[in-house]
């Protein structure tokens, strides 16, 4: 009560100083007021008061709730759903937070023309959303991821390299799909890509194919998608732990889920150092468009290996990802102004990335139920693993081991898993490459 | 490249890059699986032989002791060391003492420039 008689007082002394100060937004408006007031002598009181409710409306206009709109409440909601989701069940809390509160931010309805908004020349969401648009903050992640793999189970067994490739046939087959929803060329392959399960590469691909700048050969400028493929990479990515599960269920049988492997073998120091170097050049030189993302890749882990630039490889898996995280989840966030995003593509693209999951999911656990008909039976490869090789790091791989347990108590899958799924990572920069260099 | 996607249609192209772009990654991936399955464990033998002489004196650890030695132990000892580390408290005095803070001047602090203050 007493507050509430505070806060009452506090307006109406706001209400009454105005006027007299002569402040506000309106001050031209105020002196016609008093100009026509003096011919037609109306009391002072009045004017005043009528001066104060104008201002008030004037003030109210420039609110949020004078311009929020049913698209600015429902993103704010999806908002708040990101961060309950991050908080109460841990859905890669890192990634969804940020993207959660920016989602807030973005979706704070404003006046136009004052540099406020994230779409505005000169705003400093702006400039902050910059790093996105040209592509900045993935390669940096991309260094700090690997700084932080251990690329150790992949070169013990270089075999369970091609289930990361497998796994890429969502991302072609989502590109597809696109093509049919009547995307053009450069869009459905940024769509696509959300089948890589891969945050950075998305953005990447996707500042650099549908970032609303570019103009086909037929004179259409393509339309800019990097917020809703962002979202839809990182939300699908956050949902791994839900979507995965029931797929493997589906296609994998209970003796295979059980199938233990054998523990990988020791990886010497020079092999983990040589590894970066050669792959580096490997990959590159047969997708050259895939530079940014996995020349710092390999950069990250050599810095990690070669024993010798430790403070590096700390700076860059630690404070830098942290660094870059923290901006990319904000600004990402914040470009799903309901304005711009709440659009049919960015439905058609939502349902097009859980599409992509599936199939992606699918292609790795059919293609390592298939190399298993090739390999002995000492040998076998237990299917579960072939999910990981959507990148998803680590996620997808953690997955992969609670299914395992589940099965079997006794059967530690994550060191297996962390094989297909890094190399989920360099397959799918590799196909974002590829359809670089296709439709740049 | 412009001229080609003109001349055809977008889902004829989109099948074309399909197929490649699968059999590019693919290839990658082989190419790089078939090396750290052929030409690493070569690389490496070469390595040896040309630096035989020189690290001669430095034995390596017998395999035949690590055959039991796999990863799992080896994170199980890990694991006991983290959790032995991580209990440890360093110690600490026990004798609270206060010290007085002594106030220099700072500008920043000052009561001698004010709101009201202009200059």
């Amino acid at each position: 009560m007493k507050k509430l008689i505070i806060i009452f007082s506090v307006l109406s002394l706001l209400i009454f100083i105005r006027p007299v100060l002569g402040l506000g937004a309106n001050n031209q408006v105020m002196e016609t007021t008093t100009v026509s007031n003096t011919q037609v002598q109306t009391p002072d009181e009045e004017s005043v008061l009528d001066g104060a409710f104008k201002g008030i409306k004037t003030f109210y206009n420039y609110t949020g709730f004078a311009n929020a709109t049913s698209g600015h409440i429902i993103m704010i909601i999806v908002g708040i759903i990101f961060i309950y989701l991050g908080i109460k069940y841990d859905y890669e809390p890192l990634l969804l937070i940020p993207i959660g509160i920016g989602v807030i931010i973005g979706n704070i309805p404003f006046v136009a023309g004052n540099q406020t908004g994230i779409y505005e020349t000169g705003s400093v969401l702006n400039y902050l959303y910059f790093g996105v648009v040209k592509g900045v903050y993935p390669p940096l992640i991309f260094l700090g991821i690997g700084a932080m793999t251990d690329f150790s189970s992949l070169i013990a067994n270089p075999k369970l390299m091609l289930l990361g490739g497998a796994a890429q046939i969502g991302v072609f087959a989502t590109f597809l799909g696109a093509l049919y929803l009547g995307f053009n060329l450069p869009e459905a392959g940024a769509i696509g890509i959300i089948g890589g399960a891969d945050g950075p590469t998305a953005i990447f691909l996707s500042s650099k194919l549908a970032n609303g700048i570019n103009v086909l050969a037929d004179g259409t400028t393509v339309k800019n998608l990097i917020g809703p493929i962002a979202i839809a990479a990182y939300s699908y990515m956050a949902l791994v732990p839900v979507i995965q599960p029931p797929l493997m269920r589906l296609l994998i049988s209970k003796e295979d889920r059980k199938i233990k492997m054998k523990p990988p073998r020791a990886v010497t120091q020079k092999e983990k150092m040589i590894f970066p170097v050669v792959a580096l050049i490997l990959t590159l030189f047969i997708s050259p468009s895939a530079l940014p993302l996995l020349g710092m890749l390999f950069f990250g882990n050599l810095l990690k290996e070669s024993g010798r630039t430790e403070r590096l490889a700390e700076t860059a898996r630690t404070k830098l990802i942290d660094i870059v995280t923290i901006l990319l989840g904000v600004t990402v966030g914040a470009s799903t102004q309901a304005d711009i995003f709440i659009t049919k593509d960015s439905m058609l693209i939502f349902g097009l990335g859980a599409i992509s999951f599936v199939i992606a999911t699918c292609g790795g656990l059919l293609f390592a139920k298939f190399m298993n008909l090739f390999l002995k039976d000492g040998n076998k490869i237990n299917p579960l693993i072939g999910a990981a090789g959507v990148s998803a790091v680590p996620d997808s791989a953690r997955v992969v081991h609670t299914e395992g347990l589940k099965s079997d108590p006794s059967n530690y899958l994550l060191m297996h898993a962390m094989a297909p799924n890094v190399s989920g990572v360099i397959g799918s920069a590799i196909a974002a490459g590829i359809i670089l260099s296709f439709l740049g | 490249m412009i001229q080609i996607l003109l001349n055809t249609d977008p889902i004829s192209e989109g099948y074309v890059i399909l197929i490649t772009g699968l059999l590019i990654v693919f290839g990658a991936l082989v190419i790089l699986a078939l090396f750290f399955n052929f030409g690493l464990p070569v690389m490496l033998y070469v390595y040896k032989i040309i630096t035989k002489g020189k690290d001669k004196k430095i034995s390596e650890i017998k395999v035949k002791g690590d055959t039991g030695f796999t990863g799992e132990i080896s994170a199980v000892i890990g694991a006991s060391v983290h959790m032995y580390l991580s209990e440890q408290h360093d110690h600490e005095s026990a004798i609270l003492t206060i010290k007085q803070v002594k106030k220099t001047y700072s500008p920043w602090s000052s009561k001698i420039y004010g709101i009201q203050n202009r200059l």
